[in-house]
């Protein structure tokens, strides 16, 4: 039963998350238009109703009855507008967005247990009457002007007639394309015909001809209204028993009857054989209404509301076959599952190969030690690919998360009244499953900064001479191992001197200290805890509220954020992740005798430890690397090991010159092993507070290796200056009775 | 459940005796030091030799380090750190019991190692067999415990391991019924 509502609440989640998308394209063609007639693509309304659809099926299956309700209401309203009874405007896509996130509340709320939040259900109920109520009809088309077949006219859906009419009345020409199909492959031969129409045209309908067909073959009549001319049709969509001719206007005007409702099932039985995807598309809006009509139940409690819908439901399930075909939603647990097997398999690959350098050691099993060499690389090699090929599965692209935000984006910039254009680059980059689950609370906070304190009001934006529009730009990009995201606007920017006065009333920095400190790590200060209280949100118009807690959000991936600003040009947020949490290539080093893993994507380079060059400044230890000074990190030290009995630091030690954005330090280190693919496993709960570590992983012979986390141990040892640790020691002060 | 606990509940007369008397709540005995512990057998779903174990530099104190059990990492908590008892170096009988505490029980959901010096065998308890801790201990140590089983002279502590496999939240959360009666106070 909790594996059936975790399902449903993934798949709702999809359709969900889908209908955003397709709200968003339309958003944008009413952004396109101005002020004039929208062309949104059919498509994507009558992909916005099926996924409302789909949802009121299976929500009302599983009875989740608000969300049943709720999707039976929205139906009406995206039936209306695809009919074109209703128009698409600003307004009503507010009611549709507030939909998406009463959606998802519902989802939270089911997820959690929690009871459904009846009040935001209820006032969206109110908000979608309000737009319902004021649908206007559509205006008549000169349907009747065109050589049109009667009988064709009569059977054709009301969507279809609504298309048919929205084309002619934007002047599209119509054409009659008269095909000849095999019944084995009608299904294929129809869906390639659409497919190379499509861009030239708009399919309304097909119906058979009532000509040519045999017992193998079905010739049907396809309405395609386009602007080509006929010649370029014919060129584009030629075939064997494919003709094209224009449907032309005449002077009649023969009154159009209303399709007669009960045509409507017949001729559709005879159009397609019963496995055509094409014949619950068209069959769906019909049954919704019925449905609707017989009073539809959507309480959820009643036997015959459920058959119902679940005959509703059978529509759209009916029409994502294809889809399901070729796409699995899996859990990502089994692949880690999957992960840790290609692990054991690599530790008996390595055994493997032991055995193989023994075998063809020995002289007189010469010809079995090649054999046994042969099928180790032909294992080595395979084993490789499989790791690869999962990973890949792992991999989504990140306009997942950046659809959510555009959504984010749309909704606040019209609380504050703001007009901004969100400029996406890089949607296809593609990072972990895991990492963009984590992703979107972080980045949504700094959409919202940058909305909310970054973009200037109106006034102040004309009185700087930049255009009315506020941008912000959200770029991703891959580079080598990491994938780098930015948030870039062009508001105000942030007030050093604020920040630095700021720090300095929070004691954060001496006005001594302060004056050595560089720009970056001024602007540091806005990720330090504490730095952000409510106060100081107001003196810095909110810059930094709960900065603090998307650094600790990116770190926990192994990322870090940057922050550039330059006052009154603009900020930009720059996250920088691992392309993938599952596998990454780690050095090998021992401390304190313990192995320990350092991820390579942190690691600049190695190099031998020269005690005499180490100098002491501020009580940090440095030493000069190439004319430049490098802070030292002796791990040994900060992790606290105290070393088995009997042994000392080995003679030769090693720095390990660690890089986080522009930043460096040496880790002094016993001795470095060897580079090595390493599965990072996450740490249990128990043992998340404590810092310095991304995980552990298995260093064969059951030996557990923990992997160090670059970013936290430069964190640790150098940012920004001494503040993070004063915060520290304050905290401490605070909790242990009086402040010194 | 009990395939795993078989070997062990052999080994005791006192179980197979118990099993005639009807519903009563299953714990597995382990000697801690020089006393006798048990925790509802439900919860412990392995017990481990001794894997090499990898220290957690700046954890907290009771945490011994980290194991990996097929290809899962799991942290072992030393029980006897809680429980302020004498530490003596692992043997051979040392063993490490793999815990889980359910969500709905109040657990975080977390696997974890649980270390212990020796593992004895099942005890199966009805509600009367058990006492309210609050009586016999000190109240910085109740945290710890649920009650006081005794059968056939054998004294019993039996351990609640919310505060130790718990979310914050564990209050309230259900016990088995012969310690929630001994708890008595949630």
């Amino acid at each position: 039963m909790i594996d059936q509502r975790d399902e449903f609440i993934s798949e709702a989640q999809e359709i969900i998350e889908g209908l955003s998308r397709d709200l968003l394209a339309l958003d944008a063609a009413l952004k396109r238009a101005g002020g004039g007639h929208p062309d949104t693509d059919p498509d994507v309304v009558n992909d916005a109703f099926r996924a409302v659809h789909t949802l009121k099926g299976l929500s009302s299956l599983f009875g989740v009855a608000r969300m049943s309700t709720l999707s039976h209401h929205l139906e009406d309203l995206l039936d209306d507008l695809r009919l074109g009874r209703s128009e698409i405007t600003a307004k009503v896509l507010d009611v549709l967005f507030r939909a998406v996130d009463v959606y998802n509340l519902l989802l939270v709320a089911l997820r959690a247990g929690e009871p459904e939040p009846q009040r935001e259900v209820d006032a969206l109920l109110a908000a979608l009457g309000a737009a319902t109520s004021s649908a206007g009809g559509a205006a008549a088309s000169p349907l009747g002007d065109y050589d049109l077949d009667p009988g064709l006219l009569g059977v054709l859906t009301e969507y279809e007639e609504h298309r048919l009419r929205t084309n002619l009345q934007q002047g599209v020409g119509l054409f009659r394309i008269r095909a000849r199909f095999e019944l084995a492959t009608i299904d294929t031969g129809l869906d390639d015909l659409k497919a190379r129409a499509k861009p030239h045209g708009e399919i309304i309908t097909y119906l058979p001809s009532g000509e040519g067909g045999d017992a193998d073959a079905i010739e049907l009549d396809v309405l395609l209204a386009s602007r080509q001319t006929t010649d370029v049709l014919r060129s584009v969509l030629s075939g064997p028993g494919l003709s094209i001719d224009a449907v032309s206007r005449r002077g009649a005007h023969p009154q159009l009857s209303e399709p007669p409702p009960t045509v409507l099932g017949e001729p559709a039985r005879l159009t397609t054989p019963p496995s055509a995807p094409e014949e619950p598309m068209r069959a769906i809006p019909a049954r919704a209404r019925d449905a609707r009509e017989a009073g539809d139940p959507v309480g959820g409690g009643a036997a015959p509301g459920r058959d119902e819908d679940a005959v509703a439901l059978e529509g759209p399930s009916g029409l994502t076959i294809r889809g399901v075909a070729q796409t699995v939603r899996v859990d990502i647990r089994k692949l880690d599952h999957l992960m840790n097997i290609v692990a054991e398999l690599a530790i008996v690959r390595s055994a493997l190969g032991r055995i193989t350098d023994r075998v063809r050691g020995l002289p007189e099993l010469r010809d079995l030690g090649m054999e046994l060499h042969r099928l180790h690389r032909s294992l080595d090699r395979h084993l490789g690919d499989m790791q690869g090929g999962i990973l890949e599965v792992r991999m989504v692209p990140l306009g997942q998360v950046f659809d959510k935000l555009a959504r984010v984006v749309r909704q606040i910039s019209r609380e504050h009244d703001k007009d901004i254009n969100l400029v996406i680059t890089g949607a296809e980059t593609e990072v972990d499953k895991l990492i963009v689950e984590e992703l979107s609370d972080p980045l949504m906070h700094m959409i919202r900064n940058a909305i909310d304190h970054g973009i200037e009001p109106l006034d102040a934006r004309r009185q700087r001479g930049k255009p009315d529009t506020g941008t912000i730009a959200l770029n991703a990009y891959q580079k080598g191992n990491h994938v780098v995201i930015e948030v870039q606007d062009d508001g105000a920017g942030i007030d050093e001197e604020r920040v630095l006065a700021t720090a300095q009333r929070r004691g954060l920095v001496t006005p001594e200290e302060s004056r050595n400190l560089l720009p970056r790590e001024i602007l540091g200060f806005i990720f330090l805890p504490g730095f952000s209280t409510k106060d100081g949100a107001s003196e810095l118009s909110g810059r930094g509220v709960g900065m603090d807690v998307v650094k600790t959000n990116i770190g926990r991936l192994g990322g870090v954020v940057d922050v550039q600003s330059e006052l009154g040009i603009g900020t930009k947020m720059t996250v920088t992740l691992p392309i993938t949490l599952a596998i990454i290539s780690a050095l090998v080093v021992v401390v304190g005798g313990r192995r320990y893993a350092l991820p390579l994507a942190s690691v600049l380079e190695a190099l031998m430890f020269d005690p005499f060059a180490v100098r002491t400044i501020e009580g940090r230890e440095v030493t000069s690397l190439r004319g430049q000074t490098l802070a030292l990190c002796r791990l040994e030290a900060l992790f606290g090991l105290a070393r088995p009995e009997g042994t000392s630091p080995p003679a030769r030690q090693f720095v390990v010159v660690i890089g986080v954005g522009s930043q460096r330090l040496g880790c002094v280190v016993d001795s470095l092993i060897g580079q090595q693919d390493i599965v990072i496993k996450a740490l249990g709960k128990s043992l998340q507070g404590v810092r310095g570590f991304t995980g552990a992983t298995e260093l064969g012979d059951q030996n557990v290796g923990l992997v160090i986390d670059a970013p936290a141990i430069v964190e640790e040892m150098l940012v920004p200056s001494e503040a993070g640790r004063l915060v520290g020691q304050r905290r401490l002060g605070a909790a242990g009775g009086e402040a010194s | 459940m009990s395939r795993r606990a078989d070997p062990v509940a052999r080994r005791g007369a006192l179980a197979r005796r118990a099993v005639e008397r009807g519903a009563r709540t299953e714990f597995l005995a382990f000697r801690m030091a020089e006393e006798i512990y048990a925790v509802p057998i439900s919860y412990v779903k392995e017990i481990l030799k001794l894997p090499p174990l990898t220290e957690v530099p700046r954890a907290p104190a009771d945490v011994m380090g980290v194991i990996s059990v097929r290809g899962r990492i799991v942290t072992v908590r030393d029980l006897r750190k809680r429980l302020r008892l004498a530490e003596s170096p692992s043997t051979r009988r040392s063993r490490i019991l793999l815990a889980e505490l359910p969500a709905e029980q109040g657990g975080s959901g977390e696997r974890v190692g649980l270390f212990v010096d020796e593992v004895l065998h099942v005890y199966r308890l009805a509600e009367e067999e058990v006492e309210s801790a609050a009586n016999v201990l000190g109240s910085e140590l109740a945290e710890y415990v649920a009650g006081i089983g005794r059968q056939q002279g054998e004294m019993i502590i039996l351990i609640d391991l919310r505060p130790i496999l718990g979310s914050a939240s564990g209050k309230g959360a259900a016990l088995p019924p012969a310690l929630a009666a001994a708890k008595g106070a949630d």
